[in-house]
Parts: C-alpha cells; sequence; structure tokens
C-alpha cells in the first residue's frame, strides 16, 4: 500500500480535479491515520480474507434486461440548456489536445 | 538476427442496435448535434444503466462465431477517468468478467489457413464525440452510449496480411450477422494495434507500441509492415523501442509518434453497483445463438457446393451482406445462379457504384430482377436487350415482360415462324447459298444478317444459326 | 390543531368529508414553511403548490395523497425545479425528469411545498455541512442541537409540522437517525423495494429511498405508494407488495436484542425506556432474546462504510465537472475548466472524502481496502442472515443519545466511535427494511428504537413498530402536537 504524505495526498486530489489547502491535507492525513489503523484492524478477523467480495447484499429478482426500443431524445435545447458555455447545439470548452 | 512481430489487435464495434447500450436514446447515424441524447448520455444526476437486451443477444452472437466461451452471468465494471467525451466520469464496461472468453477465428492468408487466438469479448459504451477547431472544442453527445463491442486477439499475429485478414474476417462476422455496419471509414468499427519485436526464437516480448486511428483494413495492413520495419531497424541498431502511442500517416507512409506512454492509467474499476449481475440462461443464450443469421462464411460453403458458384464468385458475393442477402433472395426465385452473381457483380454493381448507393438502396426488387434473368436464361432476351431493359428499370421500376414487351423486345424462339424467315431470306439471296457451298463462311454471316434487319433483330439468334445452317446444309 | 397537525389517513378522512381542503393545508404549510428558522429549505415552490391545490376539487376516496402537502430532499431530480445536493457545484441546476417516486407522489395528488436542505451530496450525518449552513432541530428551542443528517431539512419539516410526510435518502443511516432525534418514525424499505431512478446517488450499493412520517401506518401506505419495479433502475424489485396486519398483539414474533450494541450504550434514560419497550413487546406475545454479534464485526461497520461510501461516491459524482450542469468556468485546457468547477463546487469536507474514495480503489490498495471492506461487508450480512434465520426482527435503540450539540459534532473521521451510533448501517450493508420510531425524551428532546427485519418483510417489520407505537401512545409526535411530560 502506498505510504500517505502530503505528495500522494496531492496527486490523488489533482487527479481528482480540485485544489486543496496545506491546512486541508493535514486533517485528511490525520483522517487516513485513523482509517488505515481501523482497516488494519479489520484485516485481523479471522477469515476475512477468504470471504468473496460483496457488491450485492440480494441478488433480487430485478428489472434486468430492456427491449431495444428506443424513446424519444431530448432536444438540442433541452441537451445544452443547463451549460454555461454552449455554441452550435454544442457544449463549448477550450480545445481538447491530446 | 532474424525478427519477428509480435502482434495484438483491439477492435472495437460499434452496434446498430435501435437504442443505446444502457439507455433508451435513438442510435442514430448523422443525426444534428445532441438530438439523439436522453439524460443518462449527460451523465445527469440521479439517471440509471438499464442493460440493452439486444446488445447482449448480439454480442453473444459474435462470441459463438468466434468460438468464445460465454459466461452464464453478465457483470459490469466502472473504468473511472475524467474527459470532455465522457460525461459521467466513468466509462460502464466490463473488465473483470467479459461476456465471450478463449475464442479463435482461422482466417486465409494467402491462401493458407492461419489460426488467431482470441482472449476476450465484451460489452460496453461508446465515448461522445468531440470537434475540434480554432482554439475550443465542441461536444456533441449523440454517440455517448451507443454500444460497444471490443474484442481483443492474443498476440498471435505476426504480420500486416494475417491482421488485415483478421479484420476482414471480423468485419464480415458482424456486418452478416447485422450487429454492426463494420465499417472502419464510419467509425463503426475501429482497430489499435499492439506491436513489439523480438529476436526470432526469443520467449520475452519487445516494448509494445501502440497504433491508433486506422481508418481502413489497407492502411492496418501497412502501418503493421511499415511499423515491423521500423522496430526491426531500431533493435538491429542496438536502439531501444519506446513505449508509444503513434498513427499512420498515408501520404508519407510511416507511422507517426502521437504522445509517448506515460504510466499506465489507474481506472480504478470496481464492480458497478446500479446493474444486478443477469443471469444468462443456457435458453437464453442457445435462442441468441439460434437466431443469428448465416455468416459469409456459411454462404460461401452453400455458393460452391450446393449452388455451384466459382470461389471468386462465392467471395465477392459475400462481401457485402446486402448483396449476398439479394443473391439469396434470387435463389428463392430460380436456379440461374452463375447469372445472378454475374449481373450482381457486374451491371448492378456497376449501377450502384456510379449512383452512389448502397444495396438496399438499389431500385429493382428481387421478383422483377429474377424475371429479368429468366428471360436472357430462356433466350427470350439477348444480353444487350437486357441491358437496355435494366437501364429502364432503375429508373422505372416494373414487370420487365410487359415492358420487354411493349418495346416490341421479346426475341422470336418460335421454330417454325424461323423457318420460314429463314426460307424467304434464301430465296432472295441465292447467291449466298452458292457461296456457302463454295465454302465461303462470310455467307452465314451475310444471311444472319438479313434475317435479322428482316425480323427487327428479334429472331432468337442461337436457334436461328441453327435452323439456317441446316437448311442450308440440305439445300 | 390544525388538520395539517393530523396524520395522512386522518387528513384524508377530513378532506374527504370535506372538512377540510387541499387549498387550506397548502396555504398552512406554505404559512409555515415562510416562518422556517430551522433552516429547512432549499427553496419553495409556492406558486405551483397553490396551483395544484386550486385545482384539487374533488376528493379521491381511495387514494389517501390526494391533496396532501409534502417536501422532498433536496438530491431528488424534480424537473424544472431547481435541485442543488447541498452543493454549489450544482447551484442553477434544473432538471430534465422527474425522479419516480416524485412522479409517483404527484400522479397521486400529493402537493410538493419544497425542496429540502441536507448534508452536501447526502454524504454526511450531522446536518451541518450543507451549502445553506447548519439544520437546526425543531425540538431544540435554544438551537444548539443538531438534528442529525443527510436527511436534516425532510425531518426538520415534518417534526415542526409544515407537513405530514416527507421524502429523503437513507444510506447508512440518513433517515433513520434523523427520525431518531426528532421523534418521527423514519422508515427505510429492502434495497430495490422502490426505484433509486432520479436519486442522485451517493453510494448505490448502500443507497435507499427512505421516508419520514408521524406513525406506522402512514408509513405503510407511503411504502406501498412507492413500491414497484421501475424499467428506469435495473435493481428495482419485482416482490409483491406488502400486505400489512396491525394488531396489538404479535404472538410468535421473535425479536432479536443485540448484547454487544446494548452494553455500547450509556444512557440510562435510553437503558430504561427501551426496556419498558420490550415489556411492552412481551405482553403483546413476542419473545425477546438476547443474541451475540462477533464484536469485531461491530467495530468494523464504521470504517467498512467510510470506505465503500466514499469509493462509490467519487465515482458517482466525477460527472460533476461544470461542463454540462452547474456553474462553468473558462480557462485554457478541460482540465483548468473542470478544476476551477470541482474547486469552488465541493466544500472541504467532499474534497477529504473523495480523496478517501479514490485512495481505496487504487490498484495497489484495492485488496487490503476497498475488497476488504467488500468482504467484511459480506461477513456482516452472512452473520445478521443467521440471526433472521431464527428471529423475524432485529430491535435496539435507534442511537445512543439524544441530539448531539453542534459543538460535541464533527465532520472528522474519528477514532472514537460508537457502535451504537453506527449499527443502523446493518440495514444499508444488508438492504433490510428498518424503521424507527420515538420511544420517549430526555432533557425534552425525542430518542428512538429501531426495528429490522427481513429483506422484503417491510410487514412484519411496521406491525412489531405498530405495537410499539401503541405502548408509547407517541404516534403523531411533533413540537406542535407535543403534550407536555
Amino acid at each position: 500500500m502506498k505510504k500517505i504524505d502530503k505528495t500522494l495526498l496531492l496527486d490523488a486530489s489533482t487527479r481528482l480535479l480540485f485544489v486543496m489547502t496545506d491546512t486541508q491535507y493535514e486533517v485528511l492525513i490525520q483522517e487516513f491515520d485513523i482509517l488505515l489503523e481501523q482497516m488494519a484492524l479489520i484485516g485481523k478477523i479471522e477469515g476475512v480474507d477468504h470471504v468473496a467480495p460483496m457488491t450485492f447484499s440480494l441478488q433480487n429478482e430485478t428489472m434486468q434486461l430492456r427491449e431495444d426500443v428506443p424513446s424519444p431524445s431530448l432536444s438540442q435545447t433541452q441537451a445544452t440548456q443547463n451549460a454555461t458555455f454552449v455554441s452550435e447545439g454544442q457544449i463549448k470548452l477550450p480545445k481538447v489536445v491530446g | 538476427m532474424n525478427v519477428e512481430a509480435v502482434i495484438g489487435l483491439e477492435i472495437h464495434v460499434e452496434m446498430q442496435t435501435k437504442s443505446k447500450m444502457f439507455s433508451t436514446a435513438p442510435v442514430t447515424y448523422k443525426a444534428d448535434p445532441n438530438t439523439a441524447v436522453v439524460p443518462l448520455d449527460l451523465g445527469h444526476p440521479g439517471t440509471m444503466p438499464v442493460v440493452n437486451r439486444q446488445a447482449i443477444i448480439n454480442a453473444i452472437q459474435v462470441c459463438h462465431a468466434l468460438h468464445l466461451q460465454i459466461d452464464s452471468q453478465l457483470w459490469f465494471d466502472r473504468k473511472n477517468y475524467f474527459y470532455p467525451d465522457l460525461p459521467k466520469g466513468y466509462q460502464i464496461t466490463q473488465n473483470a468478467r467479459p461476456i465471450g472468453s478463449d475464442g479463435w477465428i482461422e482466417v486465409m492468408v494467402e491462401n493458407q489457413p492461419f489460426k488467431i487466438r482470441i482472449e476476450r469479448l465484451h460489452v460496453e459504451e461508446d465515448t461522445a464525440m468531440q470537434h475540434h477547431y480554432e482554439g475550443f472544442t465542441l461536444v456533441d453527445y449523440n454517440r455517448a452510449g451507443i454500444p460497444l463491442m471490443e474484442i481483443v486477439t492474443k498476440p498471435d499475429i505476426r504480420n500486416g496480411a494475417q491482421a488485415a485478414a483478421f479484420v476482414e474476417a471480423i468485419r464480415q462476422i458482424v456486418s452478416f450477422l447485422k450487429v454492426s455496419s463494420g465499417k472502419m471509414e464510419e467509425g463503426s468499427l475501429r482497430c489499435d494495434v499492439n506491436i513489439s519485436v523480438r529476436p526470432v526464437g526469443t520467449e520475452t516480448l519487445g516494448t509494445k507500441v501502440e497504433i491508433k486511428n486506422l481508418n481502413s483494413i489497407a492502411n492496418v495492413q501497412r502501418a503493421i509492415d511499415v511499423e515491423m520495419l521500423r522496430q526491426e531497424r531500431s533493435l538491429i541498431a542496438g536502439i531501444p523501442v519506446q513505449q508509444e502511442t503513434r498513427r499512420y500517416d498515408e501520404l508519407k507512409k510511416e507511422t507517426i509518434l502521437m504522445r509517448k506512454k506515460t504510466d499506465a492509467v489507474d481506472y480504478k474499476y470496481f464492480t458497478e453497483p446500479n446493474i444486478v449481475p443477469i443471469s444468462l440462461s443456457q435458453d437464453f443464450i442457445s435462442n441468441a445463438i439460434h437466431q443469428s443469421l448465416a455468416l459469409a462464411t456459411t454462404k460461401r460453403t452453400r455458393y460452391q457446393g450446393e449452388l455451384g458458384l466459382s470461389e471468386y464468385d462465392a467471395i465477392q458475393l459475400t462481401q457485402d451482406v446486402y448483396v449476398s442477402e439479394y443473391f439469396d433472395q434470387l435463389t428463392t426465385l430460380g436456379n440461374h445462379y452463375k447469372l445472378y452473381a454475374n449481373w450482381l457483380l457486374g451491371e448492378i454493381a456497376s449501377y450502384l457504384n456510379k449512383a452512389n448507393l448502397g444495396m438496399l438502396a438499389f431500385p429493382i426488387q428481387p421478383r422483377y430482377m429474377a424475371l429479368l434473368m429468366t428471360m436472357v436464361a430462356k433466350g427470350d432476351l439477348s444480353n444487350k436487350q437486357a441491358k437496355e431493359l435494366f437501364e429502364i428499370m432503375v429508373k422505372n421500376p416494373g414487370d420487365p415482360r410487359l415492358l420487354a414487351e411493349k418495346m416490341n423486345m421479346l426475341q422470336i424462339s418460335d421454330e417454325g415462324y424461323i423457318t420460314q424467315q429463314v426460307q424467304e431470306v434464301l430465296a432472295a439471296n441465292p447467291q449466298s447459298i452458292i457461296d456457302f457451298q463454295q465454302g465461303k463462311d462470310r455467307a452465314v454471316g451475310f444471311l444472319i444478317g438479313q434475317i435479322m434487319k428482316k425480323t427487327g433483330g428479334k429472331v432468337n439468334p442461337t436457334l436461328t444459326n441453327q435452323i439456317l445452317i441446316k437448311l442450308l446444309k440440305s439445300k | 390543531m390544525h388538520w395539517l397537525d393530523h396524520t395522512i389517513l386522518d387528513i384524508h378522512q377530513a378532506l374527504v368529508k370535506k372538512t377540510v381542503t387541499p387549498l387550506q393545508l397548502v396555504e398552512e404549510a406554505l404559512r409555515r414553511a415562510k416562518a422556517d428558522t430551522w433552516n429547512t429549505f432549499e427553496i419553495t415552490t409556492e406558486a405551483h403548490a397553490i396551483q395544484q391545490a386550486k385545482a384539487l376539487t374533488t376528493p379521491e376516496v381511495n387514494n389517501p395523497f390526494w391533496g396532501i402537502p409534502f417536501v422532498i430532499k433536496d438530491n431528488f431530480s424534480t424537473q424544472g425545479i431547481q435541485t442543488t445536493a447541498g452543493s454549489n457545484i450544482l447551484n442553477g441546476y434544473i432538471p430534465l425528469f422527474d425522479a419516480t417516486v416524485y412522479q409517483k407522489l404527484i400522479q397521486a395528488k400529493a402537493i410538493l411545498i419544497g425542496k429540502t436542505t441536507l448534508d452536501e451530496l447526502a454524504m454526511g450525518g450531522t446536518g451541518m455541512t450543507g451549502h445553506k449552513g447548519y439544520q437546526y432541530n425543531p425540538f431544540d428551542a435554544s438551537k444548539t442541537r443538531q438534528i442529525g443528517g443527510s436527511s436534516s431539512g425532510s425531518a426538520a419539516a415534518v417534526s415542526s409540522g409544515m407537513v405530514p410526510f416527507s421524502l429523503g435518502s437513507d444510506t447508512g443511516d440518513s433517515v433513520r437517525k434523523p427520525a431518531s432525534y426528532a421523534g418521527l418514525v423514519g422508515f427505510k424499505p429492502t434495497w430495490g423495494r422502490i426505484s433509486r431512478y432520479g436519486l442522485f446517488p451517493f453510494a448505490p450499493s448502500l443507497d435507499h429511498v427512505a421516508y419520514f412520517t408521524r406513525s406506522v401506518e402512514d408509513a405503510s401506505i407511503l411504502t406501498n405508494l412507492l413500491s414497484g419495479p421501475d424499467t428506469n433502475d435495473a435493481t428495482s424489485s419485482t416482490q409483491p407488495l406488502p400486505v400489512y396486519h396491525f394488531s396489538q398483539t404479535i404472538p410468535g414474533k421473535k425479536i432479536a436484542v443485540i448484547h454487544e450494541v446494548m452494553d455500547s450504550i450509556q444512557n440510562p434514560i435510553i437503558l430504561q425506556r427501551f426496556k419498558q419497550t420490550l415489556e411492552a413487546l412481551t405482553k403483546a406475545g413476542a419473545q425477546i432474546d438476547y443474541v451475540h454479534f462477533p464484536l469485531a464485526l461491530l467495530q468494523a461497520i464504521y470504517p467498512t462504510y467510510m470506505t465503500l461510501s466514499c469509493a462509490e461516491a467519487t465515482s458517482n459524482n466525477a460527472n460533476l465537472d461544470g461542463l454540462k450542469f452547474g456553474p462553468g468556468y473558462q480557462g485554457k485546457t478541460y482540465q483548468d475548466v473542470m478544476m476551477q468547477s470541482r474547486t469552488a463546487g465541493f466544500s472541504e469536507l467532499i474534497k477529504r472524502r473523495f480523496v478517501i474514495g479514490s485512495f481505496v480503489l487504487m490498484k495497489e490498495n484495492q485488496q487490503d481496502l476497498f475488497l476488504r471492506a467488500q468482504r467484511v461487508r459480506r461477513m456482516i450480512v452472512e452473520n445478521l442472515q443467521k440471526i433472521y434465520q431464527t428471529y423475524d426482527v432485529i430491535y435496539l435503540p435507534a442511537a445512543p443519545t439524544i441530539a448531539p450539540k453542534f459543538t460535541d459534532s464533527s465532520d472528522r473521521l474519528s477514532s472514537q466511535y460508537l457502535i451504537a451510533d453506527s449499527h443502523l448501517a446493518l440495514g444499508n450493508f444488508a438492504g433490510l427494511p428498518s424503521v424507527t420510531l420515538p420511544i420517549g425524551f430526555e432533557q425534552n428532546m425525542p430518542f428512538g428504537a429501531n426495528i429490522m427485519g427481513r429483506a422484503f418483510e417491510e410487514a412484519t417489520t411496521l406491525e412489531v413498530a405498530y405495537v410499539v407505537e401503541q405502548f408509547t401512545g407517541l404516534k403523531n409526535l411533533s413540537i406542535l402536537t407535543r403534550k407536555p411530560s
């Protein structure tokens, strides 16, 4: 597991596309210490690593596969109405390179 | 040093379902921007994915054609990253449990069979389209969410020809199953190449280079061949190959660096919690396979075997699924298979080419085409006359028999009538009879000409010839 | 007492008899909403509510929701009505579609009064982190205590008497804990019962639509109105609707109380009152047993919940980038514009949670963190299933204390946490139906007990709750109906 330090957290927050202050990173480091300690304790629970991970607690009979029937589309106006920068019916952003 | 290339391909196939993979928005081509979208395609909060049944059926059919093991459960994962063409900030895909795994396909390369193993086939959703301009980019979400099949081969391929054969085989499979139009030029079939080289006899793989943005099967082959050479030269010169993403430049006929490969991105895959795993029962899978349309390979076997066509014709007829379907319909209306093949690959192809139309837009219905062919086969029409009628029918489709009659085109094959015409012409040309008896072959041609003139070209030439020779010999 | 201060079922009777009209109810609700001093609303929908109320002239006898005012947490998509999920990143966002549950209520002619405040993006349990500021607890005149969260505004609206029911969401306890702090019935049915289409996701494998009412019966009719398969939600269940048989007696029902959770509660008044309810249940014919649950697993609840919910939340909120909706920014690159949006739009707490969420999902960390948490979840669920092989419900105090003071609360991860404070999350890990209802008071602040049943056994769960409600006499509790002690 990667060691928690400010460099790592800075990298993580940059990848999440936001900026945090130094104080915030310090609080976060403390939170990580707590969480990782608790997760390490969990690691000591007997048999925990031999059990399959669970995403779904209930395998319901559910609405599973959908028939291939199209529904009406939004209009161009509706599709773009919540965006701040719109041009030619499309969402506009700085030129994307790479 | 003998160097070999180790090549794996990643093919993305856009499915032509009516609605998208996880959203109900229509799948359209060439629609105005952002007119084929629902809130899920724009990543609106609170929207949820629901799996398209037809997309799964399509995937099963392709898995079957590629001899892949089909998973009995459908699981999905999130692939998390930020990019403007990814509205949710993640793509729903299948990482841990692809629907198909461990398959293979045999392709013909220079008339030799070559087997390529297939690692996996999984379903996922397409991204939005970005249009780049001077200083800004515009995003159109029509494509976002369209169903994709991703097919990954094992690195069994060794050269461009094998790769091209593979991509062509995939194209035929997906277009004949009608799960995709399979056109690289239109983007409904995409091919990424992973290629490295190593000295022959070694097991370790060399540094992999990725080639993207290939727009035709021919370019897949060319790109691989030049890249093989480039890497080989590098190896021999002792310069290590860099891990890069490159593209193929058609004019320069070389691969060009797009970007250096940095550390592999960590996509933080985890199970998609909004799609409860779906059981694919044996019945469901069997039914899906059973519904499959005939593959090109199956049709070729039939065309050559049962219908007696040449290998060449069989291959040509199975380049385009709609051409082969048209041919199949003709074969239910008559048995002039070679004639049908000739016309489809000749007159019809040429017409479509000039008019810039696909087979589906061909205006003459199979039954009228079949009638036209029958008339030619029976000798009611000469080839020349048939072509004339064809030109008219493409503008005004209709029953060729009525048309031929209206235009006084029907060849007469009545022996009694022909005999009479021949006798009348012989009577009017006694010198020609003498010429014939003296061995001058031109006489026959001259007499046929006269008969044609007399009958307005309507008599069956073969029959007329027969009768004329018989009568001449009897004089 | 205004008709608005009654239960849904009682108001319905009055509406049918035309003793009161929808317009009168709505006007009173809006008056109270305008007088709100607890920070309950993101927005009120006054004009629309009045227009709808005026249009309702013929009561529908078999539809108890006809003409009933309600509020909904501002993380439900409401077409044409601003929805921010308590976060600045969605300021000005006008949804294009209705959440399924909202649509069902509108179709039943219930009337929306407003969208209520919540902890930002539903990721909190104190009601202190929404972008409008602290949510106050109507039961606390000193305004020093929280109402809990994340469904804070929805709780306040019902406990202050503005409306007889409200919708919230429950991912770890976000309706059932505030219900305890605000003297309400807070019900979270089985995962999959109610469509989540239109609920802004926090952690889909743990998220549930949940709601506040002032009576158990009201919770039952709301459950049946909102339940049902939805083609827009692939996780929604096709199980048939529950059928309830409310009765003073519940002969033969087996009730389990978990030792380890009880041991972690110190408050003598809560403990004593809880015991009294146990006696009442016994008198009603139930068999009560104290059972054990592995302590290590109970202690694992909090970090497991943090790990799983932060991970899913980070992914769910990756769509919030300022491009398609929310305030947009200009910049040199797409990373630049997205970064400005997400830096300005998310509070500090949310950023910390997202960093945790993305950290636990990193390739090199997944085994030890995210996947391990998923394994623990399975162990917890399996241990619960063992209990349910014998017992119909698990019954426990909903929280170890009354509503905490703001000064005692923090949004930081704590190394000190009580099992009794996190056991409600068992209902999210296992997706089981779980209801909190008020049982008593301490320092004039309410506290509640919680009943959790087997999957899809909403009927049994609420039938047991009904017995408790009958015993306590706290049906229809609000600050306006509260009888002085």
